[in-house]
């Protein structure tokens, strides 16, 4: 009877599960196409490392090593929820008769310790979400109900577990007390209990156990806990820490006959964007380490993917069939009219949920898609919306046209004239491009000094320090001079494709006509675009940023230091976002200091390298009005200057703006200096 | 509502000049071309107009050799409907013989109104409009700041030193049109992917006789060097003496 | 001996200084050719008392038309009044003031004659059969000498290009009956509103007072508004450093990634010239600039410089220059 009771429940769960994976997985096909399935063995390692090893997870030191617990618990007891459920499917099957003894003791063990461990995480998670009310688990419209239902249900699930190995005890099992150190203390207490009492408080746990297994499975379609199924092929699917280069925005075929470019919509979004949707646990590690969020923007990146979810589960049913079960055909059914009214057809994702001053509020600094422990790629969302609303809409911010025209019109985004590229060499006797070829002379490298380097006046001091440098170490390097134009990376980072695809054409264009193959530069955005982006255009080149050159330079003893002076230097050094977090230079600058200075006493912000806090200038922002909110700058200086520090190193002329007008702004007489300037400085030739 | 816009293709301004050799034109090494500025304005006005009222096309015209077709895409990827180019080697400075070739192709074409940018930013004459309504009989008003048509009428402001004028006047009408209508709209990629599909005439120009001739081009006096010319309060006489007579701008 | 005509142009019941500008440089003219100065003065009743005002400058006949029609321009009736005047006279060369009124009167008229024109002169001169003239282009950057073929040739000339000359003229009144009748006319002025001028865009403004940090607060832009107010078609501009602080709305921002302006005349207050600043006017055709740093990096673009404390400075140009504007508008 209670087998059959069983297979009948186990049938109808499993049934119901299924149906909604179905419908979830199908919900999938709005998207776009997306090959995800390149590089096995570096999906396999990222599945390992941030999956199973939960490397992100642990983060966060506090709740990081308790959901960890509560992970890899979940995964040891898979091997109990296994044998439950064969046992209720073949009476009289178990482990104890499968199992050579010590093996079976070693599980015994192993459910007993995981059940008392998850419980008391569990716990300390329920006191977690309704005392301590952590501010990132708030927000977004997220609800805590969902978690503290999910957590009362494994606490349930582990107290039925003791339950029925202590009801097994008092039955007659009578496994060492050792190997089962939480049921056997309570099959003590238990043991008044007459064998047919105890045989029914054995069965009814069970089942209460079995069943609270097939809610929890089948819970999950309807709440954030689904990243319990998705988040681990979601890593494995994922490109955020490679395959591929890290950090590059999307290819994007411009000469095709849509009608649309970018997204407005979750059907514009490929299928791996709305996997994210799925996979998102709201956890708000993304919102809370967002530059524009903690300076009181309205972007907030965990919205921007539940949102991404909301609309798919909202239009989906209506573009591709099927629903939720309750009162609505079964799934494989024709696209659901009923459902498919104009009003939820047009209430796109774009406007309705996600609006065009989140949009913009972003620095794409990364932290986002860094922090987050599933693997999502905020960023890629964001990045395709901004792309449609430029390309398809010519939406963007009003001061941005001037960026835009000027990019069009001088080759750079700021209106300065070509011709006005060489005055930072005036009276330097730098050789161009053009000259060394017409000598029928080749550079070792080239020198890209990026249009910040050219004409922004501070900007400049770096590109001559870094110009005496290079020769002070004897590099054969040239510039490009007057031939030198903006690799169109504003305009990328603005969602302007086709301007950048047209200006990076051109710079590749020059750069293979004076068969270029090695470049260094200053500017960690020219840095990244040429190194990583170009590929995707053709072309192809070894591209160095100067903290990296310099400090090899150093290290092989190739620039004449002189001897230092003086007492120690307190500095701290700020992390670029575009060489950090995209490219993972985090040391190549600090070891150049130090060697450069060793007097110098590096200290760290507390929020550095791979956690460091944005300058605020990324993202085009650095074309954009602030209107809202306190100031990224401002609020990253104040960080800096907490440190003591005596003065700030940068390695980005960006960086360097805004962290000087910030310094303006509080009236701070801390000096920001680039990396090369510090190393200059130090010259044996003065 | 059936629009027809006449623009030229204009150097940026934002350069220094020079002569070239001929010492009758402007050299053109190096020089980056648009569409002139008021004419930018007019088109964006003119797609604002069809767009309000629901229905209606604009058209664009331009005279010149072939590299005024980059122009007149432009314009197609603004959402203008198609363009005409009036071929000729050169355009020529006299207006009124620009004029006759573009009557001559808007006779017939049955438009509401035709617009012109008030001047070409190069030329800066400010004549073509006035040839163009006089040969086809069309009332024309000139130099619009704002600009609205409702039905068969047309309202326009113009500005006049210390203030503006409102005038009113009915369709069809010629109208060239000043700063403060409208500013270009950017161009979508799918403007641009668009225009390249749409239709692009090209036709013989008849230039008519040219009764203006460009004699010499030559740069301004070049600018003396700055001076401070005093100090405090007491130095604003001469500065405004300056400012009316050297300089001009008071 | 051909005679030259000119417009004089009246707004309001009074002669505008454009006016006596025209008549001087048609006085030049005529006094090459041996000719008369023929005025053509157009206005509602009461306008022919000022003919002998014109006569001042040299005109020897004023014909005079008066119509209430003329109380405000009337595009079509005054080009109409004017080609009839050329057709049944003889003039070799007909002048008007390239003001905002001339800028559609004289091509206007010039269509109405088939005749050629050039607007906006800055010089001229009649050599043997040549009517040559000056006319500045691309914003102001090239200067085209141009020759005007057939008689009568029409130009109008620049307010500001010809400094007036009183010289007595014959100054004998005609009366002259209005051609078109005005109330047949298609394009029609309704209003004129005076004083209602519109907040100038930055981009559009022919002149642009900005102030940076040396005003040390947001109130004190007072003092670039009033002069601004004084000049009457100038814009209010400012530098990044002020809008950063709020004092002004980020749209007033000139420089790097503000806006680029090129106006006829910049007015620097208080500010020392960064680079980002500087990118944004550098093009202005006339920059004068007051700080009280004379060794600010803004001295080095301007044409004219002050070096004096701007609340002392800034006010007593607004008085000068208001009282520059007062004199006949």
């Amino acid at each position: 009877m209670q087998h059959t009771a069983f297979v009948l429940v186990f049938a109808l769960a499993f049934a119901f599960f299924s149906y909604n994976a179905q419908r979830l997985v199908r919900y999938l096909r709005v998207g776009a196409a997306d090959d995800r399935l390149n590089d096995v063995p570096r999906r396999l390692w990222n599945l390992l490392r941030i999956g199973f090893a939960q490397s992100k997870i642990l983060r966060d030191p506090v709740a990081g090593p308790v959901h960890a617990l509560v992970f890899w618990g979940f995964l040891v007891l898979q091997a109990g929820a296994l044998e439950i459920f064969l046992q209720g499917l073949v009476p009289g099957l178990s482990y104890a008769r499968l199992l050579p003894q010590p093996l079976h003791w070693l599980f015994l063990l192993s459910q007993e310790l995981t059940a008392a461990a998850v419980l008391a995480a569990v716990s300390f998670l329920l006191y977690r979400r309704i005392v301590v009310k952590p501010k990132r688990l708030q927000g977004d419209g997220v609800h805590s109900r969902d978690a503290i239902f999910i957590l009362s249900l494994i606490a349930g699930l582990m107290i039925t577990l003791i339950i029925v190995a202590a009801a097994d005890r008092v039955l007659g099992a009578d496994y060492p007390m050792v190997i089962q150190p939480v049921s056997a203390p309570l099959s003590v207490a238990l043991g008044w209990l007459s064998p047919s009492a105890a045989g029914a408080l054995r069965d009814a746990s069970w089942w209460a156990h079995a069943l609270l297994i097939l809610t929890f499975l089948n819970y999950l379609p309807y709440s954030k806990h689904l990243h319990v199924i998705v988040s681990l092929p979601n890593t494995f699917l994922s490109n955020t820490s490679g395959p591929g280069t890290v950090g590059a925005m999307k290819p994007m075929d411009l000469e095709t006959d849509a009608e649309v470019f970018g997204a407005s919509d979750v059907t514009h979004l490929s299928w791996k964007n709305l996997l994210d949707g799925y996979a998102c646990t709201e956890c708000g590690r993304c919102t809370s380490v967002c530059p524009a969020h903690l300076t009181g923007k309205l972007l907030s990146p965990r919205k921007i993917v539940v949102n991404t979810r909301q609309r798919l589960l909202e239009v989906a049913p209506a573009l591709i069939g099927g629903s939720d079960v309750f009162g609505m055909p079964f799934i494989g059914a024709e696209p659901n009219d009923a459902v498919a009214t104009a009003a939820v057809l047009e209430h796109k994702l774009l406007d309705n949920f996600i609006t065009e001053e989140e949009l913009w509020a972003c620095t794409s600094c990364r932290a986002c898609v860094y922090e987050c422990p599933v693997s999502i790629d905020q960023l890629e969302i964001i990045n395709e919306m901004r792309r449609n609303l430029v390309l398809t809409e010519s939406r963007f911010p009003e001061e941005v046209l001037p960026a835009f025209e000027a990019m069009e019109r001088y080759g750079s985004p700021w209106a300065f004239q070509p011709a006005e590229r060489e005055k930072w060499a005036e009276g330097l006797d730098i050789p161009t491009m053009a000259e060394m070829f017409e000598r029928g002379e080749r550079p070792d490298i080239l020198f890209w000094v990026g249009c910040m380097g050219s004409f922004d006046d501070r900007a400049k001091k770096t590109t001559v320090a870094f110009a005496r440098i290079l020769r002070a170490a004897g590099v054969r390097f040239a510039i490009l001079g007057q031939e030198e134009s903006c690799n169109g990376d504003p305009a990328r980072r603005l969602g302007n494709e086709y301007l950048y695809q047209m200006l990076a054409k051109q710079v590749i264009e020059t750069l293979d006509r004076y068969e270029v193959t090695t470049i260094v530069t200053s500017c960690p955005h020219c840095f990244h675009q040429m190194g990583n982006e170009f590929p995707q255009l053709g072309g192809n080149y070894d591209v160095i940023h100067h903290s990296t050159y310099i400090e090899r330079l150093l290290a092989d003893d190739r620039l004449p230091l002189r001897q230092a002076e003086g007492e120690k230097l307190v500095m701290v050094y700020h992390d670029s976002c575009y060489l950090g977090r995209y490219n993972e230079v985090y040391d190549a600058p600090r070891q150049a200091l130090k060697r450069a200075l060793p007097v110098v006493q590096l200290v760290e912000a507390p929020r550095s390298r791979d956690k460091g806090l944005c300058c605020g200038a990324g993202g085009g922002r650095m074309w954009m009005e602030e209107p809202v909110g306190q100031r990224v700058n401002v609020e990253r200086k104040k960080e800096l200057l907490s440190t003591g520090a005596e003065a700030i190193a940068v390695a980005c002329p960006f960086c360097m703006t805004m962290l000087d007008d910030a310094g303006m702004k509080l009236e701070s007489t801390v000096p920001v200096y680039d990396i090369a300037e510090v190393v200059a400085q130090q010259l044996a030739d003065g | 509502m059936k629009i027809a816009v006449c623009i030229k293709r204009v150097p940026e301004m934002d350069v220094n000049f020079k002569i070239s050799p001929s010492g009758t034109t402007v050299d053109e090494t190096g020089l980056r071309w648009d569409m002139s500025d008021f004419d930018g304005y007019a088109v964006e006005a003119a797609l604002q107009l069809t767009e309000k009222a629901g229905a209606g096309e604009v058209h664009v015209i331009s005279l010149g050799p072939d590299v005024v077709q980059e122009t007149l895409r432009k314009a197609l990827s603004m959402g203008v409907a198609r363009a005409v180019h009036l071929k000729c080697d050169r355009v020529p400075f006299d207006g009124f013989a620009i004029a006759a070739a573009l009557a001559a192709e808007l006779k017939d074409g049955g438009y509401d109104l035709i617009m012109f940018g008030k001047m070409s930013i190069d030329g800066a004459s400010g004549v073509v409009q006035f040839g163009v309504a006089e040969l086809l009989g069309m009332p024309v008003v000139h130099a619009c700041s704002k600009l609205e048509i409702t039905g068969g009428t047309g309202s326009a402001r113009r500005e006049i030193e210390g203030g503006g004028e409102l005038v009113s006047f009915s369709l069809p009408a010629i109208v060239s049109i000043d700063e403060g209508i409208a500013r270009p709209r950017y161009p979508s990629l799918k403007g641009i992917m668009s225009a390249k599909k749409k239709p692009l005439d090209i036709k013989p120009a008849q230039l008519g006789a040219v009764r203006l001739t460009v004699d010499k081009v030559e740069l301004p006096p070049p600018r003396a060097a700055g001076r401070i010319i005093g100090e405090g309060a007491a130095a604003v006489p001469e500065l405004v003496q300056l400012l009316q007579n050297v300089a001009k701008v008071l | 001996m051909p005679n030259v005509l000119v417009f004089a142009e009246a707004r309001g019941g009074e002669l505008r200084k454009v006016a006596f500008e025209a008549v001087t440089a048609a006085r030049q003219l005529a006094d090459q050719s041996g000719g008369e100065v023929h005025a053509m003065l157009v206005g509602p009743s009461g306008i022919g008392a000022k003919a002998s005002q014109l006569a001042e400058f040299g005109a020897d006949v004023v014909a005079v038309s008066e119509h209430a029609a003329f109380a405000d321009y009337a595009p079509e009736s005054t080009a109409a009044l004017v080609a009839d005047r050329v057709k049944g006279g003889d003039y070799r060369v007909v002048i008007f003031s390239a003001s905002a009124q001339g800028k559609d009167l004289a091509p206007r008229t010039a269509a109405k004659l088939h005749s050629a024109i050039a607007t906006d002169v800055t010089s001229f001169a009649l050599t043997g059969d040549a009517l040559v003239v000056t006319h500045p282009g691309y914003t102001g950057k090239v200067l085209h000498t141009l020759t005007l073929v057939g008689s009568p040739a029409l130009f109008s000339v620049r307010p500001g290009a010809v400094a007036t000359k009183r010289t007595m003229g014959a100054g004998r009144v005609e009366s002259v009956a209005p051609s078109l009748d005005p109330s047949s006319a298609r394009v029609r002025t309704t209003a004129t509103i005076l004083g209602d001028t519109r907040k100038l865009d930055l981009g559009e403004a022919p002149i642009i007072i900005s102030g940076g940090r040396g005003l040390k607060a947001a109130e004190n832009f007072a003092l670039v508004e009033a002069l601004a107010a004084a000049f009457g078609n100038a814009a209010v501009g400012a530098t990044r450093a002020v809008t950063d602080e709020g004092w002004r709305p980020h749209s007033d921002q000139i420089g790097q990634t503000g806006r680029l302006v090129s106006p006829d005349l910049y007015i620097a207050v208080g500010i020392s010239g960064a680079i980002q600043h500087l990118a944004g006017m550098r093009t202005s055709k006339c920059i004068v600039a007051i700080n009280k740093d004379k060794e600010a990096p803004i001295f080095k673009v301007a044409d004219y410089g002050i070096v004096g404390d701007v609340f002392d400075v800034v006010p007593a140009l607004t008085a000068a220059v208001k009282q520059a504007k007062q004199s006949p508008h």
